[in-house]
């Protein structure tokens, strides 16, 4: 039987695979700031009382900062197809605005998938050497809490690679996961900090995100720490994921008029 | 023998400027027919049209009975398009490429002895397991139009097929078009008079988004009173 999507997110996936810059972003590049984070870590004095970057705090906040990379292929994947004449021929032959979409966000829910399980293997050495607690069954708990987070990111570049092009969607992705990064979280205590930082993070559902995952690895499940922001973030998927759906359907008709 | 593709009075307008201006032609099924014109003559509008890339804003197409607006869906079925640039996944191997595309098309259990006769039918042996980025420009337009007939199509696109070839890349792929001509009908389109001439069993010359004239290369030339295509273009250009 012909299966059109999963055709094509193998084709993506291939793709993907092939590309240096995805093991460079998506891999190495939380892996190299979450040695970096250990290590400031390791020279913030304990009277400090500073633990967000203590490693069960840092892991869930770069499984999300990995997250923010798999976006930015999210929105590549699409503007290179959309830049040369691959596309057409695909909208010429009989797959469908579903198909395509399918096959954009399948593969990258895999390479999101991988990613955080190998940032969470480092978290666990890091753990180990530092000698601070994390369950391997909460890493199991985060890695699967922080998918529709995925989701979310994925559908954010897709979003951002059907209405820009190639040059100007790796900018607006540059300005989410700097946002991401601030706002979300992961690199500074927002809800310490209060007013309007902690306002504006709170409107956005990046730092839902970051409490999702540090929760899950912490097994903490409980409806303020766990179940809010995962119906957040979980919402803020779904809805974005539609918007992608909607945006490169409503491009593929344009195409072709 | 039955209509491959039925157009009547067929347009296509952008903001300010009319690309398809009323063309009525009929291509009969096994033939190939060239569109032949400079360039904005309107060849690659007509092909998107006829391929449902495009949509006409007034007129009817039918492709093997099915109108390419209402029954998009059959049509893309129906037919196979090798674009003027060469439209391949670059970091998919050769071998890849041909699988990707018959899995859109085939069942699963077709598409391995598919892609193997493609390979074969383009002499693309010894690069299958080459990325298609790594070709030359020649064995990457032949990628492309293998591409493009491994869905088995009825009715095959090429979209000046050997634009940016050199003289023995571009002969190579006539003998190769030459080959699928005995399995489908296809519509070609190009710039250059020889390569209608050769292979072309009737020519539709467009200019300025109309059918200036048509006919096998005798006809054209008893009309004209000309010889050769390109004297007999540059003819049918002048008194147009």
């Amino acid at each position: 039987m012909k299966n059109r999507t999963l055709s094509f997110a193998k084709r993506n996936l291939i793709e993907m695979s092939r590309d240096s810059l995805s093991y460079i972003f998506c891999v190495a590049f939380p892996l190299v700031m979450l040695v970096i984070m250990s290590i400031v870590n390791a020279s913030i004095p304990k009277e400090a009382g500073m633990t967000l970057f203590r490693i069960d705090n840092l892991a869930g906040g770069i499984a999300i900062f990995g997250q923010t990379f798999v976006m930015l292929f999210s929105a590549l994947n699409v503007t290179k197809d959309r830049s040369g004449s691959f596309l057409v021929r695909l909208f010429a032959s009989p797959m469908k605005s579903r198909n395509f979409t399918g096959g954009y966000f399948l593969p990258l829910i895999v390479v999101a998938f991988v990613q955080v399980i190998i940032a969470f293997a480092a978290s666990f050495i890091v753990s180990l050497v530092t000698g601070t607690e994390l369950s391997v069954l909460g890493l199991l708990a985060g890695a699967v809490a922080v998918i529709p987070s995925a989701v979310m990111f994925i559908a954010i570049g897709m979003i951002f690679g059907t209405i820009f092009n190639e040059k100007a969607a790796p900018g607006m992705c540059s300005i989410i996961i700097s946002l991401g990064a601030i706002v979300g979280g992961i690199w500074f205590d927002v809800e310490g900090v209060g007013g309007f930082m902690e306002k504006l993070s709170r409107c956005l559902p990046f730092l839902y995100s970051t409490k999702v995952a540090r929760a899950a690895i912490k097994m903490d499940f409980g409806f303020d720490t766990f179940l809010m922001p995962l119906i957040v973030v979980t919402g803020s998927a779904v809805v974005l994921t539609a918007l992608a759906c909607f945006f490169f359907g409503r491009k593929m008709r344009a195409d072709l008029a | 023998m039955s209509n491959a593709i039925v157009t009547n009075g067929l347009i296509k307008r952008y903001k300010d400027k009319t690309a398809v201006d009323g063309i009525s032609i009929t291509v009969e099924e096994g033939k190939l027919v060239a569109l032949l014109g400079v360039n904005g003559a309107g060849k690659t509008t007509t092909i998107r049209m006829l391929t449902c890339l495009s949509k006409p804003t007034a007129g009817t197409a039918r492709v093997l009975g099915h109108d390419v607006v209402k029954e998009s869906d059959e049509v893309k079925k129906l037919v196979g398009i090798s674009t003027q640039d060469t439209a391949v996944a670059e970091n998919l191997t050769v071998r890849e490429n041909l699988e990707f595309m018959a899995s859109l098309y085939l069942p699963k259990e077709r598409i391995g002895g598919a892609v193997e006769k493609a390979i074969k039918a383009f002499g693309l042996e010894e690069f299958r397991n080459k990325k298609a980025k790594h070709l030359s420009g020649g064995w990457k337009r032949k990628l492309s139009i293998a591409m493009a007939i491994i869905g088995e199509p009825k009715i095959l696109f090429l979209d000046e097929p050997t634009l940016g070839l050199d003289v023995l890349a571009r002969r190579q792929l006539w003998t190769e078009i030459e080959e699928i001509k005995k399995h489908m009908t296809i519509v070609l389109t190009t710039h250059y008079m020889e390569e209608a001439e050769a292979l072309a069993d009737e020519i539709f010359v467009m200019i300025n988004g109309k059918i200036a004239a048509h006919g096998t290369l005798s006809e054209l030339e008893a009309r004209t009173g000309k010889t050769g295509l390109e004297e007999v273009f540059i003819k049918i250009a002048e008194e147009y």
